[in-house]
């Protein structure tokens, strides 16, 4: 781990980290699930460490894969309905976010297994949308 | 005098016409929408009126809705800000009929002005060039020769009833004339189900330079000088700066004389802005008037910051019945930058970003003002634009001004929501903005690159802090039975996360 770092809070979120002989002033937010930090207009985010209880990152044959929301946002669209086939790359779902339109495209090709929206809703981040399988 | 003014607008752009009015002692009303109910415009405002539902639609852009409002908060003028309905005509003409002040030229100058055809009509008779083109009535492949020769190379051929870039043409030899009309023609039906083409001078490499003028209601019209905008992305402007560094002094009198003069010729009043496209360099380049946009600019600071003027205190002074404010000769001292902070995340396509704001400190420091209508603690809203701030950052020089800027946009931590601010850092560094040379087309090509430069990996020292603040927590937000703080020296830490 090399030397240890010597921190100390200098205020609501800011902390001074002793580096190198320097001092550097990083700035700290949000919970251990997800957390953000900002030194010298670099972001940086870390959302902890992966569990189990996260989807795969592809859908394999005869698992159920959700599609959600990156952001809270309108569903503008709904362009699928249970039981529809799917290519990679088709668009299945379009949101509206502030005044733009983001379409949610299918990972890979796939049958619509559910469907848990529909046009007009206001969805929140991480809703589950559809599933895929 | 204007006594109590409805502001129909959110966001950075009402708090900027509500600090005017506390300089003149004008009351203040606010409207909001249920998403904004508390928006720091709310809480700035004197008075402040719901008046619909989240959706733009049915709040910010309803028309019967905010002369309700206008009405029962006894407002006698409405300031538009900008976007929303700050160019629609038919709001303008509205608030005329219900007798509000509307700080703004008329409504029929903005309908004249709104309408592309009837613009390039009216720039041409008073004698503003525009980007020559022609829609030929004759339309063989003779026709638009003759038309193309009378644009003038390079041309671009397109089909008349188009959009999208479909169909579209360049043309820069004569020999290449007959083969782009028709492959154009060919494109034009089978898109649009019409073949009429229109033909336009294809300029090159363009700047976006605009003029900002000011009239009043007893014949003064004067220009406030021009700004630069042509880092744009997809025609959204991101980083705008005056004197543009790309003007001579001959260029920029031919150019705020054009401004001064299309102003004059269309009855103008209030805060307007001439955009330009020009082409070349040097004393002899050539400019042509795009549009004129009828509302004070989202870019306007960089203007008040080398003139030294208040442009809303002066829109609502003209919208008064007084004669322009200033009396002496205005000049373009030093140098100014603006860049638009936006909930967007570059590496990511700029999908734009809603969520809480963690953490949210605007940077201090002379020569920097931040105009901005979010706080920390605060939310970005699906709803609306994603401009958060505005960074302006003014010095003697250009060098100076960009080197503010830089610093100040590294000394601005914004968490929760991925912003650009990485992305304005890059674009400030490059070359290519550093020697001046930006045209309109650099971020969609040889600059796009820069959204997509992978992050820093998070030093050890940032990962230390982390690690830091997540251990100092765990006294009161962790649920494992040991309840004393390992690093528990600091009461702060520990107050920081109590509950009242």
């Amino acid at each position: 781990m090399g030397d240890p770092m010597p921190v100390t809070r200098i205020g609501a979120g800011v902390y001074r980290v002793e580096h190198d002989g320097r001092r550097e002033i990083v700035y700290v937010a949000g919970s251990p699930g997800e957390r953000w930090a900002f030194w010298n207009g670099h972001v940086f985010r870390d959302r902890g460490q992966p569990t189990a209880a996260e989807p795969a990152s592809r859908p394999r044959a005869g698992v159920v894969h959700p599609l959600t929301a990156p952001m809270p946002a309108t569903v503008m669209k709904l362009l699928v309905m249970p039981g529809s086939v799917v290519r990679k790359g088709d668009t299945v779902i379009v949101l509206e976010a502030m005044k733009m339109e983001l379409p949610i495209r299918a990972p890979a090709d796939a049958t619509v297994a559910a469907v848990h929206c529909r046009e007009g809703e206001l969805v929140q981040p991480d809703t589950v949308l559809i599933e895929l399988k | 005098m204007i006594r109590r003014l409805l502001i129909a607008n959110r966001g950075e752009i009402a708090l900027r016409i509500i600090r005017a009015c506390r300089e003149l002692e004008i009351e203040t009303v606010a409207v909001y929408s249920e998403a904004d109910r508390r928006a720091p415009h709310v809480a700035a405002a004197d008075r402040a009126l719901a008046i619909g539902p989240a959706p733009a639609a049915e709040s910010y852009l309803s028309i019967p809705r905010l002369l309700d409002a206008a009405r029962a908060s006894g407002a006698d003028a409405v300031h538009p800000g900008y976007g929303f309905l700050a160019e629609n005509a038919a709001f303008a003409a509205a608030c005329e009929q219900a007798t509000l002040t509307f700080v703004g030229p008329p409504s029929r100058v903005i309908a004249t002005m709104g309408s592309k055809i009837d613009a390039r009509r009216a720039m041409h008779a008073a004698g503003v060039p525009i980007v020559p083109g022609d829609t030929p009535d004759d339309q063989t492949d003779a026709g638009l020769r003759r038309a193309v020769e009378r644009v003038g190379l390079p041309a671009i051929v397109k089909p008349s009833a188009g959009g999208g870039g479909k169909g579209m043409r360049r043309v820069r030899q004569a020999d290449e004339i007959a083969d782009a009309v028709q492959a154009a023609r060919r494109e034009a039906t089978a898109a649009f189900g019409n073949g009429t083409l229109y033909v336009e001078r294809l300029v090159e490499r363009p700047r976006h330079v605009e003029v900002q003028v000011f009239a009043d209601n007893h014949g003064g019209v004067r220009h406030l000088f021009e700004r630069e905008c042509s880092v744009q992305r997809r025609h959204q402007k991101i980083i705008e700066e005056s004197p543009s560094p790309g003007l001579t002094p001959a260029l920029r009198d031919r150019m705020t004389s054009a401004a001064v003069h299309a102003a004059r010729a269309v009855g103008y009043r209030n805060a307007g802005t001439l955009e330009f496209l020009v082409d070349g360099s040097g004393d002899d380049a050539r400019f042509y008037c795009l549009e004129m946009n009828t509302r004070l600019q989202v870019e306007h600071p960089v203007t008040e910051q080398v003139t030294g003027l208040d442009l809303v205190r002066a829109q609502l002074l003209v919208a008064s019945g007084e004669p322009l404010p200033w009396s002496e000769a205005v000049t373009q001292r030093g140098h100014a930058v603006e860049a638009r902070v936006y909930a967007e995340d570059p590496s990511q396509g700029f999908v734009p970003q809603a969520g809480p704001l963690l953490l949210y400190r605007e940077p201090q420091r002379p020569g920097l003002r931040i105009d901005s209508g979010v706080v920390e603690g605060g939310e970005v809203s699906v709803y609306y634009d994603p401009m958060m701030a505005k960074v302006i950052a003014s010095g003697e020089t250009r060098e100076i001004a960009i080197a503010r800027l830089i610093a100040g946009l590294r000394d601005f931590p914004v968490l929760g929501i991925r912003t650009n601010i990485p992305f304005l850092l890059r674009i400030l560094e490059h070359p290519r903005f550093r020697s001046g040379t930006v045209d309109t087309g650099f971020l969609d090509g040889e600059g796009a690159a820069l959204a997509g430069e992978p992050e820093m990996e998070m030093p050890s020292f940032v990962r230390a802090a982390l690690e830091f603040a997540t251990e100092s927590r765990i006294p009161t937000e962790s649920r494992t039975p040991n309840p004393e703080p390992r690093e528990s020296w600091d009461p702060w830490t520990r107050l920081q996360s109590w509950r009242a």
